[in-house]
Order: C-alpha cells, then sequence, then structure tokens
C-alpha cells in the first residue's frame, strides 16, 4: 500500500457503517499535516482531486476486504474545495452495468455535496 | 524566443504544485493547443507502494497538471503570471496500463474548447509506446473566470 493510501486510512475517524444493501458511509477528517495537502498548495491547501478519488477506491477496498485499482472513472464532478480539518462524510454505492462493477461515491462536507462520482474498480492484480 | 520562455522548461516553473503533490516534471513541448510534459516518479513518491507501482489515481492528476504547465506556460510567453486552475471534473477516464516508479512518463493533452474561464481537455499518459490512461478532463481557468 502506498503512503497515500496509508495516510486516508489514518485519516477515518469512524466504522465503516452500512447504510443500505449496496451502500455503506464512513468519515473522515484530514488534518492540515496529511500528506494529500503536501504541495497542493504552499499556503493555500485544497485536498486534491485525486486524493478524492483515492479515498473511495481505499474505502471501497476496506469494505470488500479486496485489494482495488481504479479501472475507470465514467464522470466526476467536483464542486467545492474540501480545506484542511474538515469533516468530510464519503457515501459509496455499488452496482453492476453491463456487466461492469460500478462505484457510485458523494463526498459531502456540513451535508454540503462537495465532488460526486461514477467510476468502475477492478481487483488487483499480483505485483509484477 | 528568449532563453526565459525556451522549452524543455520545469514545471516548477509553471506550476503552483510542488513535491510531493507536482507529479510532473518538466514541460516539453508546446504547439497549437497542444502539450507534452515529462514525469519520472521517485520511488520515494506517496503514489508509490512497496513494489514501485504507481497508484492509477496519479493519471488523471498528472493529465490536470500537464494542462496547467501548458497554460502556465502560454501565460509567461505572454508576460503575464500563471493563472491558477483547478480540476472540476473528469469523463471517460480508462486506466488501461500499470506504471512504475522510475518509468518515464509522457502525458499529452489537447485544448478541446477554452470559454467562460473553463477548459475541456484530453489528455493520455503513456508509458514508452503503451498509453496507459487516457481521458477528457474539465478545469476551472481562475484568473479568467473571475
Amino acid at each position: 500500500m502506498n503512503a497515500l493510501r496509508m495516510g486516508i486510512r489514518a485519516s477515518a475517524t469512524g466504522d465503516i457503517a452500512r447504510t443500505g444493501p449496496e451502500t455503506v458511509a464512513r468519515r473522515y477528517r484530514f488534518a492540515p499535516g496529511f500528506i494529500g495537502f503536501s504541495g497542493h498548495f504552499p499556503g493555500n491547501p485544497i485536498l486534491p482531486a485525486i486524493v478524492q478519488v483515492c479515498a473511495v477506491v481505499s474505502l471501497a477496498e476496506e469494505e470488500g476486504g479486496k485489494a482495488l485499482r481504479l479501472a475507470a472513472v465514467r464522470s466526476a464532478k467536483f464542486l467545492s474545495p474540501i480545506r484542511p480539518g474538515e469533516e468530510v462524510s464519503i457515501g459509496l454505492r455499488r452496482s453492476v452495468d453491463s456487466g461492469d462493477p460500478i462505484c457510485d461515491a458523494t463526498l459531502s462536507v456540513a451535508g454540503k455535496t462537495s465532488a460526486s462520482f461514477q467510476r468502475r474498480l477492478a481487483e488487483e492484480e499480483p505485483p509484477r | 524566443m528568449s532563453p526565459e520562455v525556451a522549452l524543455p522548461m520545469a514545471a516548477s516553473l509553471l506550476i503552483p504544485h510542488r513535491t510531493p503533490m507536482r507529479l510532473v516534471d518538466t514541460l516539453l513541448s508546446v504547439h497549437e493547443g497542444c502539450g507534452v510534459t515529462e514525469s519520472v516518479l521517485p520511488r520515494t513518491s506517496m503514489m508509490a507502494d512497496g513494489e514501485g507501482r504507481l497508484d492509477e489515481v496519479a493519471f488523471m492528476e498528472m493529465i490536470a497538471q500537464s494542462f496547467a504547465a501548458y497554460k502556465g506556460y502560454l501565460d509567461l510567453v505572454e508576460g503575464k503570471p500563471a493563472g491558477e486552475g483547478f480540476l472540476v471534473g473528469v469523463r471517460h477516464l480508462e486506466v488501461t496500463g500499470r506504471a512504475y516508479a522510475g518509468d518515464r512518463l509522457l502525458t499529452s493533452i489537447r485544448t478541446v474548447t477554452a470559454f467562460g474561464g473553463f477548459a475541456v481537455v484530453e489528455g493520455s499518459v503513456a508509458r514508452g509506446d503503451e498509453t496507459i490512461a487516457s481521458g477528457i478532463i474539465k478545469l476551472w481557468l481562475v484568473e479568467d473566470g473571475r
């Protein structure tokens, strides 16, 4: 596991909550010293889009108990910046579309959606 | 062209991202709405696991940072400070290959359209002859959109 994913997991503030048959949610708080803020941007820290995407992959991994990798992003919208220390709630829904495993996710801060995604994940293959 | 704006140019002169979140190293070329950057991520990168394999989410950011470097270069040529930009959307990004720390990755971008403070950009990341990721991103250009 890379340092970014480890930092994301360490930023979880609660357990994974099952919110429906195919849905789970978890809360995170990314502290000012979180590795994902490093260099993005000096004096104006914003949670990078890739960290948001990576957090969803990480949540799906933990929920499913299998290592996953990002295979595709069908669509993603980043609606508002996420700052250090804000409590972020990630909701995740799994489904299957035309045989492809699909993962829909929403990130919200204070009840307001800050990002939404639809992506395809694939199980991790053994290292070369 | 003055030496100050000659290519190749270090991306750190063109984009606000800093290590470890700066994922592109050098802007290699710019031509008619297109640009190419180079990235070689170290084994110590936050995106590399114990085997040196890069997290696939990095490719999306490489496309975004490559456009930022391209735009920063155009601003520099015009004598303006590099404007800020934020990734606001992604569509049809497909990851079809793998990359490892130490690989030389080339990211190509093409500006599809730019209007009203927004830009739509096609991008792809290649390792050697293999395209390992491609997709479309949308960015909000703060300078133009204010």
